[in-house]
């Protein structure tokens, strides 16, 4: 089959790219990848201030967040990895990580301070 | 009945440039039974005949009409006007990831390049003259289950972000299609299959982008991740295949344990025209041992790295949960504190916590008014301001919310909930020492 190389092609189009609706339909998957990222930059940032700025309880507090936050996301990828959860329940691991965490989080900063 | 706008993405490959939004004015009599793909056939007939997109079986069978509506991947023969956000408008744009030839058609060549780069044909391992017997209930074929109906319509890849930044990377679709050949015990050309596999399914990122978009629902990320522990398991049975891709011949030695013992006997089986032996079962098939071993492993793996990570975090935390130690701070010479007034002395030293450090400056309001000296904290009760002693009225004043103390600290006014705190001081001849920590 011959193709016709006289027509010129549009160069692809990206994720995002004149796309309206895209961020209003992301889904949680996406999101659970973008901010495991986010938060991995942020840890950076807290701890960075947490050896600068000892004893501050909110920087404490926010690098517990992160902490809390990153290492559910990472989880939640580890569990998927090794098929522990079956991919059908990817939404709810999020959810339900995230919670984990968030407890989890809840119980160290509580016996602590 | 209703009117709704959309918006279309129009390409002209003859006045190039990079495209733009053409909005149209549609009367939709039920939006239940009409499909995108009946408003662009509808706009194409009754507005703009130059309005290019593909399409073939109107039935979701042949994916061709693969496009992105309102920002999601999908069939414009499945997606009903009435699936989307009602009374909004509806944009309606070509697939990412692929050169757009006109207005909403892609030029898939690369996708069913990197389709082909995963060998996607099944290859008997040997002649058969009868058909192959399949157990519905077996477990290769519940591991593959619907994944072979992919119709290669292109939207995973187009969802997937991965696609764009790893140029290699064949994608969820050639990914699906490799997945459901090398779970399959009959094919022979599994190592050559997995090795190009596995070049590229590292680059998934667990997004579910695709999972979420396919109009098949299938799971491109199940079958990405079930290669990469296949790989997994591959490389710990057989270090390193014999380089005769074609031939495979003798199964890896885990592979007899594994076989379960309905595929001992040659007929049932999804493996029953060839020899049982030369089934490749650690694949698919987990027995009972296999299970409890990797369960085994899993726990002992689990357990050693809450253990590790419970002495890490212990070090790590540890030492701040310890309270501060007691300590004898100096604050000053006895005969310089004039007797009859109350003195305001800055006490210095360092706060010794855990590992830290911390230098702390405190103002010590000693009082030689009575008989005995008191050293009060000058932190507030109420809420830790400084207060001062003010000669004039005899009180000591916090200038925050009106907290009035007197001259032994007991509270006048505000709302402190409870006197001054005080010192435990002691003497060495001369020298002042206050309790701190």
């Amino acid at each position: 089959m011959e193709r016709n190389v006289s027509i010129e092609c549009r160069k692809p189009l990206q994720w995002g790219e004149l796309d309206p609706g895209r961020r209003e339909n992301t889904k949680i998957g996406m999101w659970a990848w973008l901010w495991q990222r986010i938060s991995a930059l942020a840890i950076i940032v807290f701890l960075a201030l947490h050896m600068t700025l000892t004893y501050k309880p909110f920087v404490q507090l926010l690098l517990l967040l992160a902490v809390a936050f990153h290492a559910t996301l990472g989880l939640r990828v580890i569990l998927l990895d090794f098929n522990l959860v079956d991919v059908k329940y990817q939404r709810a691991l999020v959810w339900g990580l995230a919670g984990l965490g968030l407890v989890v989080m809840g119980i160290i900063w509580f016996s602590t301070y | 009945m209703s009117i709704r706008t959309v918006r279309i993405f129009r390409y002209d490959p003859e006045k190039g440039g990079s495209g733009h939004f053409d909005a149209f004015s549609l009367q939709i009599e039920n939006e239940t039974t009409t499909t995108i793909l009946d408003v662009l056939l509808r706009l194409q007939r009754e507005q703009d005949p130059s309005l290019a997109f593909r399409y073939a079986c109107r039935v979701n069978m042949c994916g061709s009409c693969g496009m992105v509506i309102n920002g999601v991947e999908g069939l414009a023969c499945k997606t009903n006007v009435s699936q989307l956000p009602p009374g909004k408008e509806i944009t309606i744009r070509p697939l990412n990831h692929f050169p757009v030839v006109k207005d909403l058609v892609v030029d898939m060549e690369a996708f069913f390049k990197k389709f082909e780069e995963t060998l996607p044909f099944f290859e008997p391992k040997g002649a058969d003259a009868e058909p192959a017997q399949i157990r519905p209930d077996s477990r290769e074929r519940l591991d593959i289950g619907l994944s072979t109906e992919c119709i290669a319509c292109g939207c995973c890849v187009s969802s997937c972000t991965m696609c764009r930044h790893h140029e290699g990377y064949a994608g969820p679709a050639a990914l699906n299609r490799a997945f459901t050949l090398l779970a399959d015990s009959r094919d022979a050309l599994f190592e050559p299959r997995l090795e190009r596999a596995l070049a590229s399914c590292y680059s998934c990122r667990t997004e579910f982008n695709c999972t979420e978009v396919c109009p098949k629902n299938i799971s491109g990320t199940r079958a990405i991740k079930y290669i990469q522990r296949l790989a997994l398991k591959h490389a710990r049975s057989e270090p390193k295949p014999a380089p005769s891709p074609r031939e495979h011949e003798a199964a890896p030695p885990t592979a007899a344990r594994h076989a379960p013992p309905a595929t001992a006997q040659p007929a049932p089986g999804a493996c029953g025209q060839a020899a049982p032996e030369a089934c490749r079962h650690a694949a698919s098939a987990v027995d009972r041992r296999t299970f409890l071993r990797q369960v085994g492993v899993g726990v002992i793996g689990l357990g050693t790295a809450l253990v590790l990570g419970g002495i890490a975090t212990g070090v790590a935390v540890g030492p701040t949960l310890a309270k501060s130690q007691k300590q004898w701070a100096p604050l000053g010479k006895l005969s310089e504190i004039p007797k009859g007034e109350i003195t305001t002395l800055m006490l210095r030293y360092e706060l010794k916590t855990g590992p830290y450090v911390q230098p702390v400056a405190a103002p010590v309001l000693v009082s030689r008014l009575g008989e005995s000296l008191v050293c009060f904290k000058s932190s507030c009760t109420h809420l830790g301001c400084i207060v001062r002693w003010d000669a004039l009225s005899g009180r000591f004043l916090c200038a925050c919310h009106g907290g009035t103390f007197d001259r032994d600290g007991n509270v006048v006014a505000g709302p402190p909930p409870r006197p001054l705190d005080r010192y435990a001081f002691r003497l060495e001849g001369d020298q002042l020492f206050v309790e701190v920590g």
